[in-house]
């Protein structure tokens, strides 16, 4: 022990009092004084790893979409910086029409989902018979993988063998086959139906969650003083929503924004360029015609504008709750 | 004491590892190679026969070869190329070799060539592999397309073989019918790919070499307002307004649909025989191939081996021998046996290869009848911007069957399109 004490003691002096081990030594993390610095250092490798994943390729995307550069290669010298891509997208007709259909994508399938999610949610909160049934398949469509889920949809919408054209015809709902990936608008119906039908169980299964917290407590109350079932959904389980309603909706918009499988595997963006949308366009740009700095500009512009909308849209769900 | 003991047996450890691996022979070499036609019947099975011999002639050195599907292929190569790990052995469709040429990522192949064997000479479609002057690949495949027919369903409408643009249509017109009465057309003269893709301009330049026309002239320069253009352009929208075919199709679906007898005729290249094969054996008794009904036959490359500029030199020269195996006279007959197609080295062909390829001697006349109109799917002068090109003709085709425009006026803005990409 006195030996212990002696290389101690022999040491502080060799690297001096002032030393950063002594400094550490003299850190006690378990002191309320020091509370914040440990948290920092607990949080450190979340940081840096979030850094690594989400942080550095958007700066990469930043950059890139400041080059002119067709195919970048690690290690290789930089393009001089320009602001040349930016002025291509924005004097773009196809990058103003990418935005109308990401836009009219996004009211289209977010409002149809939360329509048929809210009414999903509503039926499956109450109790009947065969509730567990009906609650697993409201969320089957949300279980069911992306891409395979297009693919039969895709087939059941095919123009010529597909069973959505038989039926109408068989019913007599369509004198002829319906081409539905070839012409713009039904192109644009089914993009839409395929999203709605994959996001609505989703907006339901969060619903039915938020639904499951309100206090049963405020509906008798109101039952009490005569509130029938519309003045109970518009005065209490909105309101009572209100918050979900803006985390779901804020999801959703990014889903809607952002998601690529659908109009990749139904159209590929076409007809004439019926459903491209702005993702759509980042990958045709990168991948299919290898303009690595153009395509980054338009994810660093589809990036700023989720931002956007997700500040737009929490403000305002905040203010009306609270 | 013990501290000392353990660091003994460390140390120890260590050492023994060292005279292990000082012992042991040299590191065993690995060659990534990816394709898409790994799974392949014919084509992959080539491949598989091109390794063992390797690995054969070459103790230690394996080949690793992975599968990536077509429609993602560029997406990889591009991005192991980007992040500077590409395959060692290049494998690369001949549409998409350009942009990696361009790049600077392949090897000039001009002085491997020149201290070989190898002798290119009348070798199918070499001349695309020449890019600014430079060698930067071998070609694999040049073919010429060839017209596949259900036998059964012709005969049956009284309709013989189609030689002609004219009889083709006549054709189409009587084989497009509903079989069961639903109201719904259930069968189909013709089958294209109808949907996104390159695929939709290769399949649209039957009609457009049969009127006489073509995307670029000889120096490259576009060439699509003229009357030629115009008629080729027409009687593609012709095929798509009439209903002859089913839509949003890729040429894949129209393959298995021919397989199911739902599509009576598919003008395809030298691969749809293999496709052909897996139908039903009561259907593929039925199903045969014919000389096309379009003169000049569309063709072209299709595919090229190669290997990237940056790799160590005792790499390139494993590649180089793996090319020389692939290239060599014994494997071009191989892969035209295999392949059932005409292998580009000149006179590849065995005996054996009309047993299981009967209609050989029309794959190497659609070849040279390709060959000898100098027809290339990929037009000259729009190599690199192909992707974009075929995109641009899409969507005005598309526009001129959805809102009924004058071919005429397709025509003019897909000149001036054409002249603003170049």
């Amino acid at each position: 022990m006195a030996v212990q004490t002696d290389l101690q003691n022999r040491t502080e002096r060799t690297l001096g009092s002032s030393s950063w081990i002594g400094r550490l030594r003299a850190l006690d993390l378990s002191s309320p004084r020091h509370a914040d610095k440990l948290g920092y250092i607990l949080l450190a490798p979340a940081v840096l790893l979030i850094f690594v994943i989400l942080v550095y390729p958007i700066l990469l995307s930043v950059d890139l979409s400041l080059q002119d550069v067709d195919i970048p290669r690690i290690g290789e010298t930089r393009e001089p910086y320009t602001l040349d891509n930016y002025t291509k997208l924005f004097g773009s007709a196809e990058f103003w029409r990418a935005s109308w259909v990401s836009l009219k994508l996004i009211v289209v399938v977010t409002s149809a989902c939360f329509a048929i999610g809210l009414a999903t949610a509503l039926l499956v909160n109450q109790h009947f018979k065969g509730r567990t049934l009906a609650r697993l398949f409201v969320a089957l469509p949300w279980a069911v993988p992306e891409v395979i889920a297009v693919v039969t949809w895709w087939w059941m919408f095919d123009s010529s063998f597909g069973l959505i054209n038989w039926l109408l015809v068989t019913l007599d709902l369509a004198d002829k086959p319906i081409a539905w990936l070839s012409q713009p608008v039904p192109a644009f119906l089914v993009v839409s139906i395929v999203m709605i039908w994959k996001g609505y169980p989703f907006v339901s299964i969060m619903l039915l969650a938020g639904l499951q917290a309100i206090p049963e407590d405020h509906y008798q109350a109101a039952k009490v003083d005569g509130a029938g079932a519309w003045q109970r959904l518009f005065w209490i389980t909105l309101p009572s929503l209100l918050p979900v309603f803006g985390v779901t909706m804020i999801l959703v918009v990014l889903w809607v924004f952002r998601d690529f499988a659908v109009v990749f595997i139904l159209t590929g963006g076409g007809p004439i360029g019926a459903t491209q949308t702005l993702s759509m366009m980042t990958y045709e740009q990168a991948f299919g015609f290898f303009r690595m700095g153009f395509a980054s500009a338009i994810g660093v512009v589809t990036l700023v504008i989720c931002v956007l909308a997700t500040r737009l849209m929490v403000s305002r769900m905040a203010k009306s709750m609270y | 004491m013990k501290s000392h003991l353990t660091l003994k047996a460390v140390l120890a450890v260590a050492a023994g590892t060292g005279l292990l691996l000082a012992g042991a022979p040299a590191q065993a070499e690995t060659l990534k190679f990816i394709s898409w036609q790994v799974n392949e019947r014919g084509y992959g099975d080539w491949w598989n026969q091109a390794i063992a011999e390797f690995e054969a002639t070459h103790p230690g050195v394996t080949v690793e070869l992975s599968n990536v599907a077509r429609p993602e292929y560029a997406d990889t190569m591009t991005t192991l190329f980007a992040s500077g790990s590409p395959p060692e052995i290049v494998h690369l469709a001949s549409f998409e070799y350009q942009k990696f040429a361009d790049n600077g990522w392949l090897e000039d192949l001009g002085p491997w060539i020149e201290q070989s064997d190898l002798d290119l000479t009348d070798w199918a479609g070499q001349d695309k592999c020449v890019w600014e002057g430079t060698t930067n690949c071998i070609m694999l495949l040049y073919f010429g397309f060839v017209m596949a027919y259900n036998e059964r369903l012709l005969s049956e409408a009284g309709i013989a073989v189609p030689t002609t643009y004219d009889e083709y249509m006549a054709a189409a017109r009587a084989l497009t019918v509903d079989t069961d009465g639903d109201g719904i057309i259930d069968q189909f003269g013709i089958g294209h790919h109808t949907t996104a893709g390159n695929q939709y301009t290769h399949e649209m330049l039957n009609y457009i070499l049969d009127a006489g026309g073509y995307w670029t002239d000889s120096e490259g320069k576009p060439a699509m307002n003229t009357p030629e253009m115009i008629e080729g352009l027409a009687r593609w929208k012709t095929v798509l307004t009439e209903g002859l075919t089913p839509v949003d199709m890729t040429s894949n679906d129209t393959r298995q649909l021919f397989n199911e007898e739902r599509v009576a005729m598919r003008v395809d290249g030298p691969w749809v025989y293999g496709v052909m094969r897996g139908a039903d054996p009561e259907v593929f008794k039925h199903l045969k191939l014919a000389p096309p009904p379009f003169s000049p036959p569309v063709g072209g490359s299709s595919n090229v081996i190669t290997m990237p500029s940056d790799i160590s030199q005792e790499k390139k020269e494993l590649v180089w021998d793996f090319i020389e195996i692939v290239t060599s006279e014994e494997f071009q007959k191989r892969f035209a046996q295999e392949g059932a197609s005409p292998a580009p080295r000149p006179g590849a062909v065995r005996d054996s290869v009309y047993e299981a390829v009967p209609h050989f001697d029309l794959l190497i006349e659609t070849q040279q009848a390709a060959a000898a109109a100098g027809v290339d799917r990929i037009p000259l002068g729009l190599e690199i911007q192909f992707n974009e090109f075929a995109k641009i003709v899409r969507n005005e085709v598309q526009r001129m069957v959805i809102e009924d425009l004058d071919p005429a006026e397709v025509a003019a803005r897909l000149q001036t399109e054409a002249e603003a990409l170049q």
